[in-house]
């Protein structure tokens, strides 16, 4: 017996489709039938709490809350950032195990705090301290590529001046993201640590650094302001004799610290210069920042000694200053520029 | 065949002597830093006379503790390694051998590259002396294997020299690859060759050896000529063959060591030179010594002026206008003498 549907089709019973096995037909007909079987069993909301909207409003705020936060720690979130060689990088955010390739890198992370997230270092990096006993994974041309996947980094940071573009291809070929910066004077240092701490969730200990750092680079200029450039020679190499020329952040501190780089219009960022240079250029100060750890500042102090026409040798203005500070773009390039400053105007730095 | 007396000897000697003076002069005019060329002679010679004046003191600083060194110091070594070149060509009766080919050279190197990575170049002369023990170890060992039954045999020697020299360039690959960023740089500058620390001391050190060795060996020359035509034709005619080997070789690797300890491994010169001069006034021993000793220091003190002035205030190292100098020069020399006299 077919009855006429309000979906106005013709069916055995409405509201079931197709067909269906006959009892079960006749038992949910007979339910259907049956006025009384027609109250709900289940009263809406009996033996519950009452749920009002607000309630409910709240409740799903919460939840959804607690959900993005547990996301959001055990799946950190992935993000992309462009580095200053401009390519983009993306990595899990905030990276949890870093590595870096270049001591300045390395004493940057540092400052802003990151001394559990640093899981690899390279040979070069011997600042802070703790650096030191962290796990070595190569050198500015060389790289342990098993060594770093061993260490499983989240991201790699490396430099411009220093690594290499073949071993940043490289990482990146093997999976590992890396972010390249690319200082070139005193400013870009300041914008490398900027980016940094971007890039490593530290944004405002980053801004603390930059603002003390610019802070103290403010009041050199301003103490040297109008005073007369001594001619400097900064010495990095023994043997050959190599100086700094312009584009080495060397120049640019001897620039702010008000001193005239007599080696300051060479296009090599490092030149090789005689010593017949040297004497005609005659420079009023010496500036021995070699990088030779070996090197004996005795030894260097007596070959410049020979020389006595040279100003500087003549008023024994031979000074030793760590090159670590003089030409590592880190937080602490200031407190190099603070020595070179008190070395060619000691009158106006006197403790 | 040119005869060679005693007078020719005297003249030619005279003659290229008179070159190198002039070639001297020319270096020491010439420099990174403009010296007007006459203040430059006359501050030369105004020093000579023991007066002081012809400049203000840079100038002089320039001229007498710069080049005037530098110069001396290019041609003693100039000098030591032709000498030493046309000696072993002798005694090996080789064409091809120049005095790096036993070794002497690449002993040296890893005396001055032990002493960079150890640090030993703190003491004045910790580089040189580490170099030159170095190649005299070296010397040693390589004379242990030539010698048999008390006997030089040149073969053998050679051998030795040449496997001796490998196994040390293996050694200097070594060391190159595990050193620091900041030695490599010191290394690197050292094994190409270098005059730029040229001062008094080095010039005393160095001025012995290289007149000793000399003089032992033009005193020989008669008997060198000799064993050209074979030992055993030499015997007969009353050579001391193994006492000549023996005096020889030692004399001509003490010359090569102290020169190499000195200034790093300068290249072409020991090799072209003995060959140019043959050319030229032909391979008598008597000639070709001082022949070579003098045009050898013409050689090299040119190219060393050469080096330092071409890409100033950069300097090139020194082995780079030897052989881009000495190669075509050479071969100019061969098509205008047509055939190369063979030992």
């Amino acid at each position: 017996m077919k009855e006429q549907c309000p979906d106005g089709t013709e069916k055995t019973i409405c509201g079931i489709q197709g067909n269906a096995d006959p009892l079960s037909l006749l038992r949910k007909r007979e339910s259907r039938r049956d006025p009384k079987k027609w109250v709900p069993r289940i009263k809406c909301g009996a033996g519950l709490p009452e749920f009002t909207p607000m309630k409910i409003g709240a409740g799903m705020t919460f939840l959804s809350i607690v959900t993005l936060l547990w996301v959001s720690i055990s799946f950190p979130s992935a993000r992309t950032f462009v580095d200053e060689v401009g390519r983009e990088v993306t990595f899990s955010f905030p990276p949890r195990r870093i590595v870096s390739l270049a001591p300045n890198i390395t004493e940057t992370l540092f400052s802003l705090g990151l001394d559990e997230e640093v899981v690899g270092v390279s040979i070069h990096c011997n600042f802070p301290e703790k650096a030191k006993s962290k796990p070595r994974v190569g050198s500015y041309i060389n790289l342990d590529f098993e060594k770093i996947t061993s260490l499983k980094p989240d991201l790699i940071i490396a430099t411009g001046a220093g690594n290499t573009r073949d071993m940043v291809d490289r990482l990146r070929k093997l999976g590992f993201p890396a972010y390249v910066i690319y200082p070139k004077n005193f400013d870009d240092i300041l914008r490398s640590i900027l980016h940094m701490g971007e890039v490593v969730n530290r944004e405002k200990e980053a801004r603390e650094i930059t603002e003390q750092m610019r802070k103290r680079s403010q009041r050199v200029i301003e103490l040297t302001k109008g005073l007369p450039r001594p001619k400097v020679f900064i010495q990095i190499g023994d043997t050959p004799l190599v100086t700094v020329g312009k584009g080495s952040f060397a120049d640019d501190l001897i620039r702010l610290a008000g001193g005239k780089n007599i080696a300051g219009k060479e296009k090599e960022v490092y030149p090789r210069f005689g010593m017949e240079e040297i004497l005609k250029r005659s420079p009023e100060v010496i500036v021995i920042s070699s990088m030779n750890p070996k090197g004996d500042y005795q030894k260097i102090l007596r070959e410049w000694n020979q020389w006595e026409t040279i100003p500087a040798v003549k008023y024994g203005r031979i000074h030793l200053i760590d090159s670590d500070l003089l030409d590592r773009p880190s937080p602490r390039i200031v407190d190099g520029l603070e020595e070179l400053a008190r070395v060619l105007h000691p009158e106006r730095f006197k403790k | 065949m040119k005869i060679v007396t005693r007078k020719k000897v005297i003249a030619i000697s005279i003659f290229l002597g008179l070159l190198l003076i002039l070639v001297i002069l020319i270096s020491i005019t010439m420099g990174s830093v403009k010296v007007p060329a006459l203040r430059s002679i006359r501050i030369l010679f105004q020093s000579i006379l023991g007066l002081k004046g012809g400049g203000d003191e840079t100038e002089r600083a320039i001229i007498l503790s710069l080049r005037l060194p530098r110069a001396v110091l290019a041609g003693l070594v100039g000098a030591g390694l032709s000498v030493s070149g046309a000696t072993f060509q002798a005694l090996l009766r080789n064409p091809l051998a120049d005095p790096y080919i036993l070794g002497v050279s690449s002993g040296a190197a890893v005396g001055a590259i032990l002493a960079i990575l150890l640090g030993l170049g703190t003491f004045s002369f910790g580089l040189p002396l580490a170099s030159f023990l170095g190649a005299l170890l070296t010397i040693l060992i390589v004379f242990y294997f030539g010698r048999q039954d008390g006997r030089i045999h040149p073969n053998t020697l050679l051998l030795a020299g040449v496997i001796i020299g490998s196994f040390l360039s293996a050694l200097i690959m070594f060391f190159i690859s595990v050193s620091q960023k900041e030695e490599l740089h010191t290394i690197i500058f050292w094994l190409m060759g270098d005059f730029s620390f040229s001062n008094a001391r080095a010039i005393l050190i160095i001025f012995p050896y290289i007149l000793l060795g000399f003089l032992l060996l033009y005193l020989r020359s008669r008997h060198l000529n000799l064993i050209l035509s074979g030992e055993e034709n030499a015997v007969q005619l009353g050579v001391d063959v193994e006492r000549l080997k023996l005096v020889s070789y030692l004399s001509a690797s003490l010359i090569t060591a102290a020169s190499v300890s000195v200034c790093g491994l300068i290249g072409f010169v020991g090799l072209i030179v003995p060959h140019a001069v043959r050319l030229i006034f032909g391979p008598d021993h008597r000639l070709l010594i001082p022949a070579s000793a003098l045009v050898g220091a013409s050689f090299l003190i040119a190219s060393d002026t050469v080096a330092r002035t071409l890409l100033a205030p950069t300097e090139l190292p020194v082995g780079v206008i030897t052989a881009a100098f000495g190669g075509p020069f050479f071969i100019y020399l061969l098509r205008t003498r047509k055939a190369v006299k063979t030992l």
